[in-house]
């Protein structure tokens, strides 16, 4: 247990930044009036709200306790990888390149063993390609070479 | 049009070939993910909302619906054999379903909560026939003062009443709201919020935003904390035969959660959960014997199962004559409805009346064969529980990819996806929900527009809002709720402060 509760201080105060960020940079935009609102009005609006709303959830935390916050940093970053190499690898290397390299990223958090990953790379693979491409007849370059 | 002529015309429209097919793999793939423990209705729905751009109007919203409820009935499998809920709504089944699996009568549980889900869902079906014309005779006169102010009261509601926190809630309407305004402004044409990034101009995709915040948030959390639990449970036909006297003790509690979750599934901000946790505290309330439940009462597995079923079908009743969504699932419905061009709202009875009344349609056929897939076909299901999350979370994960990029083959989706996740393993951390979100970022667009519009009207003049009764009403039950959850929040804290001291 914790003296005051992290989380909310954290969301709460996050919260308020973004509030104040979206209230400012939509400044930009025409304000406006009730009768005849701009573009700016709406957005101005809600950021303020949310500010609002941030310092609701953030104050109170002050007063009460919370639990330890727990962050799985391991999954966290492979899931991320394995995203940002699948975008990036979709267009230049081809769907089935991409999807076992992304597959295998993704499960490095899991306690699967080397040759678990690899057959189940292979496979989803194979399924991603049978279904995408075969069944939905999504157009994508499949290899490296196919362009 | 007489009811008889609209189910008429559903029926001819339901019928057709490819709406048969699109109304089976959605309830096929429906009890699939429903069955599967970590992987929910909103989930598996944004995922086939890049496969609906391909299809027309009708077999997308006819599929999807069928992920919606055949979710509902498969999530009870999980609850009651592995004492894990499929999903959320499934959650309560798990009390008296797991001790009756136990005691040797998974069979008898599973067939009961079949049975239970499908009368459930044609009572939510009647309810949507009968009550939908009234609805959308109301919405008629609604202008924009109204419509607004019936959003106001959807996303109070759906923020305060179903989270632990309300200024959470509504904290997470309001950064949804503002998402939603990113991308050209209808009225004006001004670009917001791009930060001159060309692929931010038409705003944060809705399939990238929900399987940000559904797909990816949840398997990062779930990677590590995912138990492989096995069930060796073997069912057969003969085991799923109930008693005399389990019939006997399930029919009026089915009926009486049929009626709970018609009633909680049309208001908006409550649902499928909270529905069955009402019919279930209903059912312990009105039992002889209390104390039998949580040891195996079939009354305790009937009637929320009964009560989840009529709540999905009944929520479609404010998200089609209204085109206001009581929930983040039926919000992407909405969205998947948007996307085809079709405006959801009074108009759509009168204006689309074979989509109106194929789906109703279409509500019956998928509830009949989910009977067959969940009775005779169950062994299927069961086996599919052994499947292990470290095999299938991967596999998601490169659908959610696809799918994304999908929608405008756009590889700079592909990375929003990414961050999109990052920010819903954040609010998972802290203990944000994402749902509220998701429903105001939908609504956005749709409550500036109105609160423009009605301004527009009254010279700028605020009181508008509550010069109009309806408007007035809504407004004053949104405040009601308002005061409701901040009274239940000082309450619980006044609880904790008593319990320290004391």
């Amino acid at each position: 247990m914790k003296s005051k509760d992290t989380r909310d201080i954290i969301g709460g105060f996050a919260l308020v930044a973004l509030g104040v960020f979206a209230a400012l940079y939509a400044q930009r935009y025409d304000i406006g009036e009730l009768q005849e609102m701009g573009p700016g009005y709406f957005p101005v609006a809600l950021g303020i709200l949310l500010a609002i709303l941030g310092l609701f959830i953030a104050i109170p935390a002050f007063f009460r306790e919370g639990t330890t916050i727990h962050i799985e940093w391991k999954s966290l970053i492979w899931v991320l990888i394995s995203i940002a190499i699948f975008a990036i690898a979709l267009n230049k290397a081809g769907l089935i390149l991409a999807t076992i390299l992304s597959v295998l990223a993704a499960s490095i958090p899991s306690k699967s063993s080397w040759k678990t990953r690899i057959i189940l790379a292979l496979c989803i693979a194979a399924i991603t390609y049978s279904v995408f491409l075969l069944g939905l007849g999504m157009v994508l370059p499949v290899w490296p070479w196919s362009h | 049009m007489t009811i008889t002529d609209g189910l008429l015309l559903g029926l001819q429209s339901a019928m057709q070939p490819n709406i048969l097919m699109y109304c089976f793999i959605g309830v096929f793939l429906g009890t699939l993910i429903g069955v599967l423990p970590g992987i929910g209705a909103l989930a598996a729905i944004s995922l086939l909302l890049p496969v609906t751009y391909h299809m027309d109007a009708a077999t997308s919203i006819v599929m999807l619906a069928g992920v919606y409820y055949g979710a509902e009935y498969g999530g009870s499998t999980a609850s009651i054999l592995l004492n894990l809920p499929g999903t959320a709504s499934n959650a309560v089944t798990c009390l008296d379903g797991h001790p009756m699996a136990k005691q040797g009568r998974a069979g008898v549980a599973l067939f009961t909560t079949t049975i239970a889900s499908f009368i459930g869902g044609v009572f939510g079906i009647l309810a949507l026939i009968i009550f939908a014309p009234y609805i959308t005779a109301i919405g008629l006169k609604f202008g924009p003062t109204e419509y607004f102010s019936m959003m106001v009261l959807g996303l109070i509601a759906a923020s305060t009443l179903a989270s632990g926190s309300p200024a959470k809630g509504l904290a997470m309407v309001v950064l949804g709201l503002l998402l939603g305004t990113a991308g050209a402004d209808v009225n004006s044409g001004i670009t917001r919020f791009d930060f001159d990034i060309p692929e931010l101009a038409d705003g944060i995709n809705l399939v990238a935003l929900a399987m940000g915040l559904f797909g990816v948030a949840e398997i990062i959390s779930s990677i590590t904390r995912a138990r492989d639990a096995k069930s060796n449970e073997k069912i057969t036909m003969r085991s799923m035969i109930p008693t005399k006297e389990d019939v006997k003790a399930s029919a009026m509690p089915i009926l009486r959660g049929s009626g709970i979750g018609g009633f909680f599934g049309a208001l908006p901000g409550t649902g499928a959960s909270i529905a069955a946790f009402m019919s279930y505290a209903m059912e312990k309330k009105v039992a002889k014997d209390p104390s039998r439940f949580g040891k195996g009462a079939i009354e305790g597995i009937a009637a929320p199962e009964a009560a989840n079923n009529a709540a999905v079908q009944c929520a479609f009743i404010p998200t089609l004559t209204l085109g206001i969504p009581g929930s983040a699932t039926m919000a992407i419905m909405l969205g998947a409805l948007i996307i085809h061009g079709i405006q959801p709202g009074p108009m759509l009875v009168a204006e689309q009346p074979v989509l109106f009344w194929g789906l109703i349609v279409s509500f019956f056929i998928g509830n009949l064969m989910l009977m067959v897939l969940n009775i005779p076909l169950i062994g299927v299901w069961v086996s599919i529980l052994r499947i292990p999350y470290h095999v299938l979370y991967p596999a998601i994960l490169v659908f959610i990819a696809l799918g994304v990029y999908s929608v405008q083959n756009n590889a700079s989706d592909i990375l929003m996806v990414g961050l999109i996740g990052l920010l819903g393993y954040g609010m998972f951390v802290l203990r944000f929900e994402a749902a509220p979100l998701l429903l105001g970022f939908v609504l956005g667009p749709l409550m500036e527009e109105n609160l423009r519009r009605a301004l527009l009207l009254s010279y700028g003049d605020l009181s508008t809002f509550v010069d109009n009764p309806i408007s007035a009403w809504i407004l004053a039950a949104s405040g009601l709720i308002l005061l409701y959850s901040l009274w239940s929040a000082l309450r619980r804290f006044a609880k904790r402060r008593a319990l320290k001291s004391g």
